[in-house]
């Protein structure tokens, strides 16, 4: 009976957790998956030549920016375009995601 | 108490085999999908799908070891850049992602068995495939235009050997001579790409030919960014430039390579260099699959990239026929992104997340004077639609413009990462 009942308990935590744990993935999956469509000009590694990097920067540095560049207070038609088209939670996900990502030139 | 552990037993038993189930079932059978065509589109999709969380095995077949871009030629052909600065292999896809690169022809797709016959003989089965084709010439568009014309009068609309050839003869070409560059008719291939190849040939002439003229004769009467580029065109080359819309000339007819003239519905001209860029459709191999319609091109679901016509196949890139998205390399980049993400969802049975799709491209009317355009695009109601676009002004600050320079040189850096790793 008490074994039975934990056999359930592990059942249910290992539930939870893989639960979460897909959760994370597929919200990690769509934040890579928003963040390939910067790739196209910024690259990921953080490396830039003429088109700044936009990996490692702070949330709140990379949100005000998108802010700024979707009111036309930042001037840039192709910031812009790409702001126009973000919704403020997807703005969220892509500061999330690329804050956390380390420049390569740091990790050397 | 026993009816809750019983509800509860029962429901994890199952989520629990449902769960490793389908980790076993895609244990066994790792999902296959064959890319064919290495351009940018094909690049694209096969490195998004080989680091997707659906982890299928990419195999990507083309031909060539390398890949010369066909955006970025105007300024090989200006002395600008070096046709190595524009060339591409596939080591890192194969490599860092692990994707089978198989240098082989297609000779044709099996929708029912769902293989992919190869000229070496080797024949791949798929789950999925994607078509990146590109383009081909309209036969018979222009008369006498054929391979060996081609030889003569390249039309240096494919990146690598036809750029070269056509570089040669601009060097070779006497000073005061004429270049003519016949512009096709819509659609095809990177819109601006014929006016800015004046923009920039202008800009090597007016260095070393300052007499030499460039004359293009076009199918169109109206073209795109067509109010900034004649702005450049007077700004940096006065008199230089002379553009001839279809209305006038009724677009080019034939060609007498001999002697080397072109012939319009009403008149002839004669070229020291003809550029000829044919009208387009969808590449060859589109062709002979049966993924391309009366149009010549291939229509696609807008979500997925699917083809509308061949279950199991999908097409990107210029080869598409897209609603509002112009063929550029930009999009086919774009439209592979999309297309993987949706093939990734198929085969894990998760969501696909709306699409984002976009264009930008920048434009030298002169190498401190770029111009950029960028434009987004949303899939409504079976089609593609156009939701924002913006265009650099005409009379924009020099330091706009240079800057704008910069970043072109940037974005292909960032751009050619992105697609060969």
């Amino acid at each position: 009976m008490t074994a039975s009942r934990s056999v359930v308990c592990a059942i249910a935590v290992s539930l939870v957790i893989l639960g979460a744990c897909r959760g994370m993935a597929a919200d990690n999956e769509r934040a890579a998956q928003l963040a390939a469509m910067c790739a196209s000009c910024h690259r990921l590694d953080g490396r830039d030549k003429g088109i700044p990097s936009i990996v490692g920067l702070e949330k709140e540095k990379f949100a005000s920016a998108m802010a700024a560049f979707k009111s036309g207070a930042r001037s840039s038609s192709i910031m812009h375009a790409v702001a126009l088209q973000l919704s403020d939670a997807e703005i969220a996900t892509l500061a999330e995601y690329l804050a956390a990502r380390p420049k390569e030139s740091k990790l050397r | 108490m026993t009816w809750t552990r019983r509800k509860f037993g029962g429901f994890a038993g199952t989520s629990l085999v449902a769960a490793f189930g389908a980790r076993a079932a895609r244990g066994q059978t790792k999902a296959r999908v064959v890319v064919i065509g290495g351009g940018i589109g094909g690049a694209t999709v096969a490195k998004y799908l080989a680091t997707s969380s659906a982890k299928p095995d990419v195999t990507l077949v083309e031909p060539k070891h390398q890949y010369t871009t066909c955006f970025f030629s105007n300024f090989y052909l200006a002395g600008l850049r070096s046709l190595d600065s524009l060339t591409h292999d596939y080591e890192t896809l194969a490599r860092q992602y692990g994707i089978k690169v198989i240098h082989d022809t297609v000779t044709a797709i099996d929708p029912a068995a769902k293989t992919v016959a190869l000229a070496g003989g080797a024949k791949l089965p798929y789950d999925r495939a994607v078509v990146a084709p590109g383009i081909a010439f309209r036969r018979g568009a222009i008369e006498g235009y054929d391979e060996a014309a081609m030889q003569t009068m390249p039309h240096a609309w494919n990146g690598g050997p036809q750029t070269k050839l056509l570089r040669q003869q601009l060097e070779s070409m006497e000073d005061g001579g004429v270049f003519v560059i016949a512009a096709p008719p819509d659609p095809f291939r990177c819109p601006p790409g014929p006016y800015e190849r004046a923009c920039l040939v202008a800009y090597y002439f007016k260095q070393f030919k300052p007499r030499a003229k460039i004359l293009i004769l076009d199918a169109k009467d109206t073209f795109f960014e067509q109010d900034l580029f004649e702005d450049g065109w007077n700004r940096h080359y006065p008199g230089m430039i002379e553009w001839l819309p279809g209305q006038f000339t009724g677009g080019v007819k034939s060609v007498d390579v001999k002697a080397r003239a072109i012939r319009t519905a009403s008149e002839t001209f004669n070229a020291s260099v003809a550029n000829i860029i044919p009208a387009q459709i969808a590449g060859e191999l589109a062709q002979r699959a049966g993924l391309a319609d009366q149009s010549g091109w291939c229509p696609v679901d807008p979500m997925t990239f699917e083809s509308k016509l061949l279950h199991g196949i999908h097409v990107i890139g210029d080869a598409t026929t897209t609603g509002d998205m112009p063929k550029s390399a930009f999009v086919a980049n774009s439209q592979a992104k999309a297309c993987a993400f949706a093939i990734a969802a198929a085969l894990t049975g998760s969501e696909q997340i709306e699409l984002h799709l976009f264009n930008t491209c920048f434009t030298l009317l002169a190498p401190n004077d770029a111009v950029s355009d960028a434009i987004s695009f949303k899939p409504v109601g079976g089609s593609i639609k156009i939701t924002d676009i913006f265009f650099s002004p005409v009379g924009e600050s020099d330091e706009m413009r240079r800057q704008a320079a910069h970043q072109a040189d940037g974005w292909y850096a960032a751009f050619t990462h992105d697609v060969f790793g």
